[in-house]
């Protein structure tokens, strides 16, 4: 039996389930396909574990760390097997939300593999059985997973991915992190708060490849004063299983050297999940990269067929992946819908935190031919103090007539919470004088952002103005 | 010295024109009245001549716009003159905004300085946003000034440039195509249309026009059916004044015409426009031959002027080859009625109980009953059929 409907979504991630429900809303009868489970990787093996892990990490540091400010503990002892217990419950709370959302908003969701045939029609199978659902339109939002190095294959149990990485049971003593981007330092700087020997191994010559040098920098800094080990230009070669866990061999600045850890997490990016799809047979194409080709309004290559989150492409986030849901839905109602976004902020949830939104200084420079640049520090900032938490600071860059704000990189406390309003901020155009004449609340973070704003115009209150 | 040129009057009551086409850019040295620019107002396309010679120092309205006649679209002045106009916001400050590098070329509405709202807004209202000038601070887009181009522009532009092909392709309306849609819908929604349909044996008119025909060229003319057509319907006219009329609502009076003037619709291939031959009933059937000849011939190349149509009275539309057994024409507001001609066909017909073949055609007359009622239309139908079918009295001055 064949059941017709007006939407198919495949796959349940921060894309697809937003889409769905959004289109529940303007009252297309949507089917939202999934093969794992509810809230994708950002719920399941993403955004969601890891952050509910760094908070625990970050509370065990801090506990530990009290002695100066007169909290003294001795004994911490964590229960590691609790922290996860904790950590899925919290996921499986935001799942159930996710489940009543569907429902609510007559989304009905199908469990199963998904595969799509000519005249859109998708085909679900799930242990043996098969059931076949004609569409009107398609929205695939298959997302990513971890690239697998061949000479570190992913196993489980010794050579671990960014799912199973998570899944510990225990802190590894001795963890090796291959790729010093947002997953790898995240991570592996969770279980160095928790008590891991961190070693990074990172092919670029910062950590945070991509991200403002100085940002970068500061992180990397904080990494080695907690006892990391950061090879920066260095790959990893291969590796033997020991007693005691794996024997890897690296290479830096042309030392080759053999180094034992108990687990070794390989964070080297993500490829799209398009394979299996039956994408090829109804004219959707990819580009060089695997990614499905999209334009503006997340329109594939076949008519009728659309494409979200991290399968059109990077960046690799759980909120461009949503906003691009949204799209997709309102575009398939005939709305005026399109991705105009002007900037997409993203957060690093290391410690100390990073988050950006905009053009870089360097990006600034080459595309537009010049720019103002100022930065904030927070050792300057009465709340960061308060909080001991002063190390980073607000680099905000503007365009060098009007002084348009163009970026903004936070590298400190809270930057995460921090960035939304430099978002806001750049998409509506403002100016770094609109931001430094709005009253910010004192002692906050987010002054932060207004005496760079104020050092912009010329004009600081809380830093020497440069010669 | 920098002027600042703004659209003049080129016609009485023309309030606006749309930019068809620049002929000069920013930079040029332009001479006295070097042509600038192409402008078309309702129907007719002119080129508007630089009144001084100097450099072309900014342009401020863009192919496609429609703008106010008194609004500046041009600044001439000598090089490095400043002016205190500026067409564009700096594109500098906000283009290539932002988005960590991996991520592909930011959408182009991403790159006006305007709100997330009034972005939104304006692919509401099917405008490219990119279009709109803005009058804020910096050349900001408000949304007062996405809604007040929306209220000038009837023209709808693509909401967002798909690199990917969609399920439609969006044209934009403008040019002779916008003045179409715009008269068509005026006269449908002021009017009261019914239509008169009639059959006419015009046997006798193929015969003369065929022995007319090398008259016709030895004068230099071909000759169609519309002059005779014409000729009828003026003469017609003349006995029925109420048809060669308009009403003026606001005075609630029936303007009766005295002139003659008949509109004759011509397909441009970019939609219809309706030149006029002008005192119709002073003509000679060759001159009435020669002038729709004109007139179509400078419809189908855009080089209407505003004078050749403006002030018709009646118009013809003139189907004939082009298909169609009968057809509903729309009246040309403010006129009160349309005539409408079709294709000859041999057919057989019943002639004194026999049946015989002849050439028949069809009219199709619309009127506007407002002002006409059915049996004026009739009789009035019924006389041009008449004139048709018996075509000597068309003639008497020939050349
Ligand atoms: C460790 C980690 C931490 C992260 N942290 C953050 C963060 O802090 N902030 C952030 O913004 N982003 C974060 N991300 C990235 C974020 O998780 C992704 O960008 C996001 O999940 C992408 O959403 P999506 O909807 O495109 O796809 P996914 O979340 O990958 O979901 C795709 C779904 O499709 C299903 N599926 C695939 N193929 C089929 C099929 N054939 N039939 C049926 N179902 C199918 C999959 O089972 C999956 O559930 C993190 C990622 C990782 C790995």
């Amino acid at each position: 039996m064949v059941r017709r409907v007006d939407v198919v979504v495949i796959g349940a991630g921060p894309g697809g389930y937003v889409s769905a429900i959004r289109l529940g809303q303007l009252g297309k009868k949507t089917v939202l396909v999934e093969k794992q489970k509810l809230g994708g990787v950002c719920l399941n093996h993403g955004c969601i574990p890891s952050k509910a892990l760094i908070s625990a990490g970050r509370l065990a540091r801090k506990i530990k760390d009290g002695g100066e400010i007169g909290l003294e503990t001795t004994g911490l002892k964590i229960d590691f097997t609790k922290t996860q217990a904790w950590k899925s419950r919290v996921v499986n709370r935001l799942i159930s939300g996710i489940k009543l959302l569907c429902e609510r908003n007559g989304v009905d969701v199908v469990y199963g593999e998904a595969n799509v045939e000519a005249g859109k029609m998708v085909k679900v199978k799930n242990s043996g059985a098969t059931e076949e659902l004609q569409a009107d339109s398609i929205v695939v939002a298959t997302g990513s997973r971890p690239i697998e190095l061949r000479s570190f294959p992913f196993d489980g149990k010794l050579i671990l991915d960014s799912t199973s990485v998570l899944d510990l049971s225990e802190v590894p003593g001795r963890l090796l992190v291959i790729g010093g981007g947002i997953t790898g330092l995240e991570i592996g700087g969770m279980y160095q708060d928790l008590g891991a020997q961190l070693t990074v191994v990172e092919l670029m010559d910062q950590v945070l490849p991509g991200f403002d040098p100085e940002v970068a920098d500061v992180v990397y800094k904080s990494f080695l004063k907690r006892g990391a080990k950061i090879y920066l230009k260095a790959d990893a070669l291969g590796f033997e299983t020991s007693t005691s866990g794996v024997k890897a061999r690296l290479r830096s600045a042309d030392v080759e050297v053999a180094e034992e850890f108990d687990k070794v997490l390989v964070a080297v990016g993500r490829k799209p999940n398009t394979s299996g799809l039956g994408l090829e047979n109804i004219g959707v194409e990819l580009d060089q990269r695997g990614f499905i080709k999209v334009d503006e309004q997340m329109r594939t290559t076949a008519n009728g067929i659309y494409a979200i989150g991290d399968v059109a492409g990077p960046p690799f986030l759980a909120h461009k992946a949503s906003r691009e849901g949204i799209v997709a839905a309102e575009v398939i109602c005939d709305l005026p819908s399109a991705m105009d976004n002007r900037a997409m902020p993203s957060a690093v949830f290391t410690d100390p935190e990073v988050a950006t939104v905009g053009l870089t200084e360097e990006e600034a420079k080459r595309t537009l031919g010049g720019c103002v640049a100022e930065r904030f520090p927070f050792q300057a900032s009465g709340r960061a103090l308060t909080q001991r938490e002063s190390n980073g600071f607000v680099k905000m860059v503007a365009d060098a007539q009007r002084k348009r704000i163009l970026g903004v990189h936070i590298v400190g406390p809270d930057a995460s919470d921090l960035i939304s309003e430099a978002a806001l901020a750049i998409e509506m155009g403002a100016s770094a004088e609109d931001l430094a004449l709005t009253v910010h609340p004192h002692p906050t973070l987010p002054e932060a952002l207004m005496e760079a704003a104020e050092a912009i115009i010329g004009a600081p209150i809380h830093t020497l103005k440069r010669e | 010295m920098v002027l600042e040129f703004k659209l003049p009057d080129v016609g009485e009551g023309v309030a606006e024109g749309e930019i068809r086409r620049w002929f000069v850019k920013i930079g040029d040295q332009v001479s006295e009245n070097q042509p600038l620019v192409e402008v078309m107002t309702d129907k007719v396309t002119v080129e508007i001549p630089s009144p001084k010679s100097g450099t072309v120092l900014d342009i401020l309205a863009k192919e496609g716009q429609v703008v106010k006649v008194g609004t500046t679209i041009i600044i001439i002045g000598e090089k490095g003159e400043h002016t205190t106009l500026r067409s564009q916001p700096e594109p500098k400050s906000i283009e290539a905004s932002s988005i960590t590098p991996p991520v592909s070329a930011p959408a182009r509405a991403a790159s006006v300085l305007a709100t997330p709202a009034t972005r939104r807004l304006a692919r509401e209202l099917g405008i490219d946003i990119a279009q709109v000038r803005g009058t804020g601070d910096d050349g900001r887009v408000t949304e007062e000034d996405v809604r007040r181009h929306s209220s000038a522009t009837t023209a709808a532009t693509t909401p967002t440039a798909s690199p990917v092909k969609g399920v439609e392709e969006r044209v934009p309306l403008r040019g002779v195509r916008r003045r179409m849609a715009e008269s068509m819908a005026m006269s449908l929604r002021t009017t009261a249309q019914f239509t008169l349909i009639d059959e006419v044996d015009v046997s006798k008119l193929v015969a003369t026009r065929e022995t007319l025909k090398p008259l016709a060229e030895k004068n230099g003319v071909k000759i169609t059916y519309l002059p005779f057509v014409i000729k009828a319907v003026v003469k017609a006219l003349k006995e029925y004044p109420y048809l060669n009329a308009s009403l003026d609502d606001a005075k609630q009076e029936i303007v009766l015409k005295k002139d003659y003037n008949i509109g004759v619709a011509v397909d441009t291939g970019e939609g219809l426009v309706v030149p006029v031959i002008r005192d119709a009933d002073k003509k000679s059937l060759f001159d009435l031959a020669r002038n729709v000849e004109d007139l179509a011939q400078k419809a189908r190349s855009s080089r209407l002027e505003l004078d050749d149509i403006k002030g018709g009275t009646f118009s013809i539309t003139s189907l004939g080859a082009l298909g169609g057994l009968l057809a509903t024409p729309i009246i040309h507001y403010p006129e009160v009625a349309i005539l409408g001609v079709h294709r000859i066909d041999k057919k057989p017909v019943v002639r004194d109980g026999q049946i015989v073949v002849r050439d028949i055609a069809h009219i199709s007359l619309s009127f506007d009953h407002r002002i006409i009622d059915g049996a004026t239309a009739g009789r009035f139908t019924s006389r041009i059929k008449e004139m048709l079918e018996e075509p000597n009295q068309l003639i008497p001055e020939l050349v």
